[in-house]
């Protein structure tokens, strides 16, 4: 091709690119990397390179757009739960693992990727270096949680947006309700709380999400003053902060008969009491920060206060479920939230 | 000459001793070592403290004394064995097998005995691949060493490869922690495998450490001295492997002792095998109980001891190397 012809064509093309974007009105979304993207609408085709941002996506109502995702907490095909197959028939079709791959996302046609901000930012830069819009999603806290659902409501079109506005003051309902709920009791008098993860003796730092569900539930978190991520402690640790409820993460091995029955847990207060709990889990692990970490609070509110009955957690997710995931929840399932 | 030496190696093996007592002491637990030595002698069954001290402390400061013995142990077998003061266990591919082993039965199953198992199977896998290559290629400490060598990138390959497919919220910092090192698992239940083990490898070690010397020479020499050199060098490999692999199975990766307490050693008694192993063993077992308790008491998380043994190994380290050069240049 001749220098000028090339030129000429790049020119058309770009005046080209200029006026489609013109045409179908494109929304500028500023994501949690803190870069601005511009988003060329309708959205159709998605994927969700992150695990947690899936989530997000079938809350705001655009599952069925999802090309290729990616599920937080399962690795393989086998692990997935039964209510997340009964809720996406397409997960063979959909399911992805591993690092993704620029040219296979590239292949199916995506009209907007989501990514990992704590380790997608080369993968977001190639994806935007062909077109494709990349948002970089970190939620982490309760307030991330909020931006991340407005934003990719922006993104996802006016339904999503909707629905996006719609989880936010559900959102800030239950904290206003569990604040309230809890404001007179006094700092000393909260219950102290030990969140373990995949083995008993790994406890959730302060700088965890998990942290901040304990305090909105109106608990106080004995670990808080660790930092980074979950921490292994030893025994004597545990028996110093001698905590009154030991909530235990949806995810790993640990039973609550496992801590019940252990001889080393016995001088535990929280064992003593028999207030040791395991989070339920119907598709995603609530201690994460995703649209069912909402359902979180309300059931930590009903462990650590049972006397309040602040919230009706049985029926509070049977409506969730059903609002945001189209999902009827089983018998068993509605149960799973029910404090024993 | 012999009578102010002789009054240091009767501290050197004092040492442990002291150390271990300390330990039980010293927790997070309790208001310091006058109330553990009242709860130590109470009478009450109840009384936390007590079974702290007798459940929890007591296993894990055996633990600490053995797998520092056993590293530092074999750490002095396989550098005399070698010729090569850089050798430790981590050379022979054992600690790249335990690694993927332990790695393996946290992605798959997740019990302690499971990761125990795992880590001891594939260490003793990682050392017979390097010994049944090694010996058809003349079993010389160069081939042995690029065997493991080979072998130990295998591993680690496989373990990368673990570590990639691990669930990232519950197996892979397990993984990553047990990579780390730590003793916080040590308990009567699951002590007995490294009882044993390091009985037997330290008794046969303590029982052959004369014939090492010879060793050291060259293989021309040793067999001029009568002795069997590849059989021999193939059971001291062997006993040595067996008190990594118990040891890394028990706690996990601790580098450095292995490397850097047999130097200490050497310059504290000499370079006789025969005295060198029973003191690399003493003073092991002393630094990574002092580094353990370290571990378990300055902070609320758990320090992992590869950690400690690191920050404080590779000081250590480059200390001995600079005062060695010295030596050299003084006499050059």
């Amino acid at each position: 091709m001749k220098k000028g012809l090339r030129v000429v064509v790049v020119i058309a093309l770009m005046v080209g690119l200029a006026a489609a974007a013109c045409a179908s009105d494109a929304v500028t979304i500023v994501d949690s990397a803190g870069r601005a993207v511009v988003v060329p609408q309708p959205v159709e085709r998605i994927a969700s390179a992150y695990g947690i941002g899936t989530y997000y996506v079938y809350a705001l109502g655009a599952g069925d757009r999802l090309v290729a995702a990616w599920y937080v907490g399962v690795k393989t095909f086998g692990q997935a739960p039964a209510s997340l197959r009964a809720m996406e028939p397409r997960l063979d079709e959909l399911f992805s693992v591993g690092d993704p791959n620029v040219e296979e996302l590239a292949a199916r046609g995506v009209d907007i990727v989501l990514a990992d901000a704590a380790k997608h930012a080369a993968f977001a830069a190639q994806m935007q270096g062909i077109g494709v819009p990349t948002l970089l999603l970190a939620p982490e806290t309760t307030q991330g949680v909020v931006d991340t659902t407005l934003a990719l409501g922006a993104a996802l079109g006016e339904e999503a947006a909707g629905r996006a506005a719609q989880f936010v003051s559900d959102f800030w309902r239950v904290f206003a309700a569990s604040e309230a709920a809890t404001r007179g009791v006094p700092s000393g008098e909260r219950p102290r709380v030990l969140f373990v993860g995949s083995s008993s003796l790994q406890v959730a730092s302060g700088a965890m999400y998990q942290t901040q569900l304990i305090e909105a539930a109106g608990g106080v978190s004995v670990s808080e003053d660790l930092v980074g991520g979950w921490n292994t402690v030893n025994l004597e640790q545990i028996l110093v902060w001698n905590p009154d409820v030991v909530v235990i993460a949806p995810y790993g091995n640990v039973t609550v008969a496992d801590l019940m029955t252990s001889a080393d847990w016995q001088s535990v207060r929280a064992v003593q009491t028999g207030r040791v709990v395991r989070m339920p889990r119907i598709f995603a692990p609530m201690d994460t920060p995703l649209p069912e970490s909402l359902l979180g609070v309300m059931w930590l509110s009903s462990v650590l206060y049972p006397e309040h009955e602040t919230f009706d957690v049985r029926t509070e997710a049977a409506a969730f479920y059903g609002a945001y995931y189209g999902y009827a929840l089983s018998q068993a399932e509605a149960d799973s939230f029910l404090i024993p | 000459m012999s009578s102010p030496r002789r009054r240091l190696l009767w501290l050197l093996y004092a040492l442990p001793v002291a150390l271990f007592l300390v330990a039980l002491l010293v927790g997070r637990y309790g208001g310091g070592v006058g109330d553990a030595l009242r709860a130590l002698f109470s009478a009450d069954p109840n009384d936390v403290l007590r079974s702290l001290i007798l459940r929890v402390r007591l296993p894990r400061a055996l633990a600490a004394l053995l797998v520092g013995a056993n590293l530092a142990a074999a750490g002095a077998v396989l550098q005399g064995l070698f010729r090569n003061p850089l050798v430790d266990a981590r050379i022979l591919g054992v600690s790249s097998g335990a690694a993927f082993g332990a790695s393996l039965a946290i992605l798959l199953s997740g019990s302690a005995l499971a990761v125990q198992t795992g880590a001891f199977v594939f260490a003793l896998l990682a050392i017979a691949v390097v010994l049944a290559v090694g010996w058809r290629l003349g079993a010389t400490p160069l081939v042995l060493l690029l065997v493991g060598i080979a072998v130990s990138a295998l591993f680690d390959a496989l373990l990368g490869l673990v570590k990639y497919v691990a669930d990232p919220l519950s197996k892979l910092p397990a993984i990553t922690y047990w990579l780390l090192g730590g003793l916080g698992g040590a308990r009567w239940s699951n002590l007995v495998p490294l009882a044993l083990l390091s009985a037997v490898g330290l008794g046969f070690l303590f029982l052959v450490r004369w014939r090492l010397n010879v060793l050291t020479l060259s293989d021309d020499e040793a067999t001029s001295l009568g002795v069997r050199v590849r059989p021999l060098r193939a059971a001291m490999v062997v006993a040595a492997s067996i008190l990594v692999a118990a040891s890394v199975s028990q706690a996990g990766m601790i580098g450095w002792i292995g490397l850097v307490v047999p130097h200490v050693a050497r310059a504290w008694v000499g370079s006789d095998h025969a005295r060198l192993l029973p003191a690399s063993a003493a003073l092991g077992g002393a630094v990574l109980l002092v580094l353990d308790t370290v571990a378990r008491t300055a902070l609320p998380s758990e320090i992992p001891l590869g950690i400690l043994t690191g920050l404080l190994g590779v000081p250590a380290f480059l200390l001995l190397l600079v005062g060695y050069l010295r030596a050299r240049g003084a006499t050059r």
